[in-house]
């Protein structure tokens, strides 16, 4: 029924460090809602449906809590339903998990013969006689990685996550995003195991497309919760690039390599709940303050929210790979296990994935620009509206929720090897090769590469010898003993104001004009001109938004598309009598006609004749004239 | 050990040199009577005795991010290959953690322009958010590139190497990645055709935009992290990719190492008076040109066979 190997111990640990600053975060929140009762609720039934699925040892119990988890965050994001779009994102949301859900179900059924009860090992032996074992892998694919939020499942996330109530959207961001890639572990590991080379590689590219689009779709976004779930599906990208590094090179058998991308996978997997989950609540706690997720009307809320600015700071920090943080270390090793892709042979994949590494390094570059945005203009400069400037820090708990957050993330910076001997022992566990000795070769100090000619990085040292240098400066600062005066910005003869600085917009416009052939922007622009003069205006305004391409292209489309079809199946269903007539003899010409081509020879001629036979037929008979 | 802190201080006291020497040389081009080459420390020396002036609207960034953009930078100064022969050199970081601590710097920078409430510093921050976003992947990749040609990825162990063995046999992509690195040489620190270091004017500021603001010792900091940036490149220009003269004794090895610095620098000053600064939206096709040399570098180094 239930098991506890060290991978579902190193998931209660994770949804542990993530739940335990959100209950403090949660409970201070919790005056702000107005219906206690269901939100309590749903949200321990959701905590504990967490729990169930990375313990559970079966199929039926698996799936229980999987169901159970959807359904309480469905509710959850109703909690506080204030507009429309709420709901629609709710419903959206609830679309996609029980998409979802239906492969996942029937991978079980397939890989259990029916009987959900047998364990992961029975599965195993079922599923290795199994002849399609792409089939099965297609399915856990659809089924995890669309809880996950991997391209092109990910659209729900910028809806879902914003329409939640904070303490829901770092739950859901940090952790129930991460109980997906405990079921890619646990039953590409334990079930499908023998990997074919062509698995690794299409999660690799799913990773990298996830990354890219995840960081340019967030660097365009003026929602500040819909900027964060943006950043979600990139760094849920960057897991499953390390994730399918290490599936590459398991059937590559480069085993040490293997785990070595497969921690990396796991440590970021663990970084990105901490970080995620802290940015979560201090947009949170700014959402609270300022009501509104718009971040144009931020601004200047260093001045008057101090702690949550520091946290956000950290978190920023840590989200955009810079040194010391414990993002970078994870990046660090993912980047490292690509560097490993030189002891490849097959000459193909190996000059592929340097376009792996070009992903990764752009995301990299493409987070510090966004995450500057979103720390500057939310906390930097002068407030852009009056409930900014009128903004004051959150009570207590919540404060108290941001701040153990932010130990989460600097305990993960600090005790770097525990957590990857940690991982090492449940991928040892799980019948890989362990490689702490050779992360970890000479004490705790240096986490080498396992790659020949692979890096070396010191975390601890970077982080003693920053603090050390800034100390040392700001020490020599203050012994100089500076005369400081204060005085107003220099602004051209003009005076300083909140409508001066540069708006979110102004800051992402360079990026989003290189990059307009995939945002296609939709502008708004409407100025009030002065006596005609085309650059006198009185008053002007401009908005941008932008559509994201895989909605429009894949679902929307999509929608159309069924639109377009239920049309004429609606027309066929209203014909008069005679037309069916009519089609019943255009069936048989057809039946008739595929017959002599399939069984008897076959030309062309004949072909030509039957085909123009049968469009004149339906022509006249079927759709006939136009009224 | 002695050689190692020598060489980073005599690099620390270059830094200022080098810049005002590749303007004195700028200025002798175009026929003006050019400033001093120590004209970096006069400039140090005056801000260091002027009042800092805070402006009203900034908050706590403004008083810590100026050391944050200088004390990664002077980090990385002890992370450099060795300039002479048996030299102690820092085996245990790597090149993609000098990247990461210079991005730090430039992500503190980028702060720093947004604090002042001021539309300069916003722009500054804005174009090098953009310009910084598209150096990246040409950084790792040339980085990836030079760690295979060199045997390994920390920059001062393959300093060693290439001096000591150098791969004649991947000499084209040695030389992608030298291209590439070039480019990214000019592109991180500022200089023409990215950016224009001696300009205040709206239109083409990038650097100068966001530390539009500062004053006295805090602009002092800044200089000398773009100085020391300045020294940092061309030193790992050098050391990467004209790996020439490790193995003379020690004073003619220095030497050697100085007179490459210069030639560094006189390569940056002749490209900067004979371009033009390029338009914002230009740029990222100098940049893709970098990205592309750092992808055929690889390419070449896979196909003729590690």
């Amino acid at each position: 029924m239930f098991q506890f190997d060290t991978l579902s111990m190193i998931f209660i640990a994770l949804i542990l460090l993530g739940v335990i600053p959100n209950l403090f975060y949660s409970s201070g929140y919790l005056p702000h809602i107005d219906r206690k009762v269901h939100y309590l609720l749903h949200y321990f039934a959701f905590i504990g449906s967490m729990l169930g699925v990375v313990v559970s040892a079966n199929a039926l119990m698996f799936l229980f809590f999987w169901e159970l988890m959807s359904l309480t965050s469905w509710q959850l994001i109703l909690t506080e339903v204030k507009d429309k779009n709420t709901i629609s994102a709710a419903r959206f949301y609830f679309l996609m998990t029980h998409f979802g859900f239906i492969f996942l179900l029937l991978f079980f059924l397939i890989v259990t013969n029916g009987n959900l009860d047998v364990g992961f090992a029975e599965m195993k032996n079922i599923a290795s006689g199994f002849m399609y074992p792409t089939v099965l892998f297609f399915f856990l694919v659809l089924g995890f990685l669309s809880k996950a939020g991997a391209v092109p499942l990910h659209v729900w996330l910028p809806y879902a996550h914003p329409a939640a109530p904070s303490p829901v959207s770092a739950l859901m961001s940090g952790v129930m995003l991460k109980v997906a890639i405990y079921g890619m572990f646990r039953f590409l590991f334990d079930v499908l195991y023998p990997w074919p080379l062509e698995w690794g590689i299409v999660i690799l590219v799913i990773g990298s497309l996830s990354s890219i689009i995840g960081v340019l779709y967030a660097l365009s976004e003026h929602d500040i919760k819909a900027l964060l779930a943006n950043h979600s599906i990139e760094n849920i990208g960057i897991i499953l690039i390390g994730f399918g590094m290490g599936m590459i090179f398991d059937s590559l058998n480069l085993k040490v390599l293997s785990t070595f991308s497969f921690i990396a996978a796991l440590f970021h997997t663990f970084n990105h709940m901490s970080f995620k989950s802290l940015l979560f609540m201090g947009a949170g706690s700014v959402l609270h303050q300022t009501h509104t997720k718009n971040i144009e009307k931020y601004g200047g809320l260093i001045k008057t929210m101090p702690i949550t600015a520091l946290t956000f700071l950290l978190a920023s920090i840590s989200i955009s790979a810079l040194p010391p943080s414990n993002g970078f270390l994870s990046e660090w090793m993912i980047f490292q296990s690509m560097l490993g892709s030189s002891h490849i042979d097959n000459m193909p994949l190996k000059l592929a994935i340097p376009f792996a590494v070009f992903a990764l390094a752009v995301t990299g570059g493409l987070a510090i620009a966004c995450f500057v945005k979103a720390y500057g203009i939310t906390f930097l400069g002068l407030h852009r509206s009056t409930n900014a400037k009128h903004a004051h820090e959150v009570n207590f708990l919540m404060t108290a929720g941001m701040i153990l957050m932010s130990l989460v993330v600097i305990s993960l910076m600090l005790f770097t090897p525990f957590y990857i001997g940690w991982f090492d022992e449940a991928l040892a566990g799980l019948g890989k090769v362990s490689v702490y000795a050779k992360i970890f070769p000479s004490g705790i100090w240096n986490m080498h590469s396992v790659s020949v000619h692979g890096g070396i990085v010191s975390p601890l040292v970077l982080l003693a010898s920053l603090t050390g240098v800034t100390a040392l400066l700001m020490f020599g600062y203050k012994a100089m003993k500076v005369k400081e005066r204060v005085h107003n910005t220099w602004g051209c003869g003009y005076k300083t104001g909140a409508k001066t600085q540069y708006s979110a917009t102004g800051f992402a416009g360079p990026i989003r004009r290189f990059f307009n052939w995939l945002y296609k922007p939709d502008e708004h622009f409407t100025k009030q001109t002065i006596a005609g003069h085309q650059s006198k205006f009185s008053d002007s305004y401009y908005e941008v938004h932008v559509k994201p391409l895989f909605e429009t292209s894949l679902y929307t489309s999509v929608a159309k598309a069924a639109n377009f079809i239920s049309y004429w199946v609606y027309r066929l269903a209203h014909f008069e009598q005679i037309r069916y007539t009519a089609m019943i003899f255009n069936l048989m010409l057809l039946v008739l006609f595929s017959y002599r081509i399939f069984s008897h020879e076959f030309s062309w001629a004949t072909f030509a004749l039957e085909s123009v036979i049968m469009m004149i037929s339906i022509k006249v008979f079927i759709i006939g004239d136009k009224k | 050990m002695i050689a190692y802190l020598a060489t980073i201080v005599l690099l620390f006291l270059l830094a200022p040199i080098l810049l005002s020497f590749i303007k004195a040389l700028k200025m002798v081009l175009l026929f003006k009577k050019p400033v001093s080459v120590f004209q970096g420390y006069r400039n140090f020396s005056k801000l260091m005795h002027k009042e800092t002036i805070i402006s009203r609207e900034t908050s706590s960034i403004t008083r810590y991010a100026p050391f944050l953009v200088l004390s990664p930078l002077l980090v990385v100064m002890f992370f450099l290959p060795p300039v002479v022969h048996g030299a102690y050199y820092v085996s245990f970081v790597d090149a993609f953690t000098i990247t990461g601590l210079i991005s730090l710097s430039t992500f503190f920078l980028m702060l720093l322009g947004l604090d002042s409430a001021s539309a300069f510093g916003g722009m500054g921050s804005s174009r090098e958010a953009f310009i910084s976003a598209l150096v990246e992947p040409a950084m790792v990749l040339t980085v990836f590139s030079v760690s295979m040609m060199a045997g390994d990825l920390g920059v001062g162990q393959a300093g060693v190497n290439l001096a000591e063995h150098f791969p004649q046999e991947h000499m084209a992509s040695f030389l992608f990645a030298g291209i590439s690195f070039f480019i990214l040489l000019i592109a991180e620190n500022g200089r023409i055709p990215i950016d224009n270091p001696e300009t205040h004017l709206e239109l083409t500021m990038v650097h100068e935009a966001m530390i539009l603001d500062l004053t006295g010792v805090y602009l002092a900091l800044i200089e000398t992290a773009s100085s020391v940036k300045f020294v940092i490149f061309a030193s790992l220009f050098v050391s990467l990719f004209i790996p020439l003269g490790l193995e003379y004794s020690t004073p003619i090895a220095i030497l050697v190492f100085v007179a490459k610095l210069f030639a560094v620098a006189v390569a940056v000053a002749l490209l900067e008076v004979n371009t033009a600064k390029l338009r914002l939206f230009k740029v990222p096709n100098l940049l893709g040109i970098s990205i592309v040399f750092a992808f055929l570098s690889l390419i070449t180094f896979y196909v003729l066979g590690a």
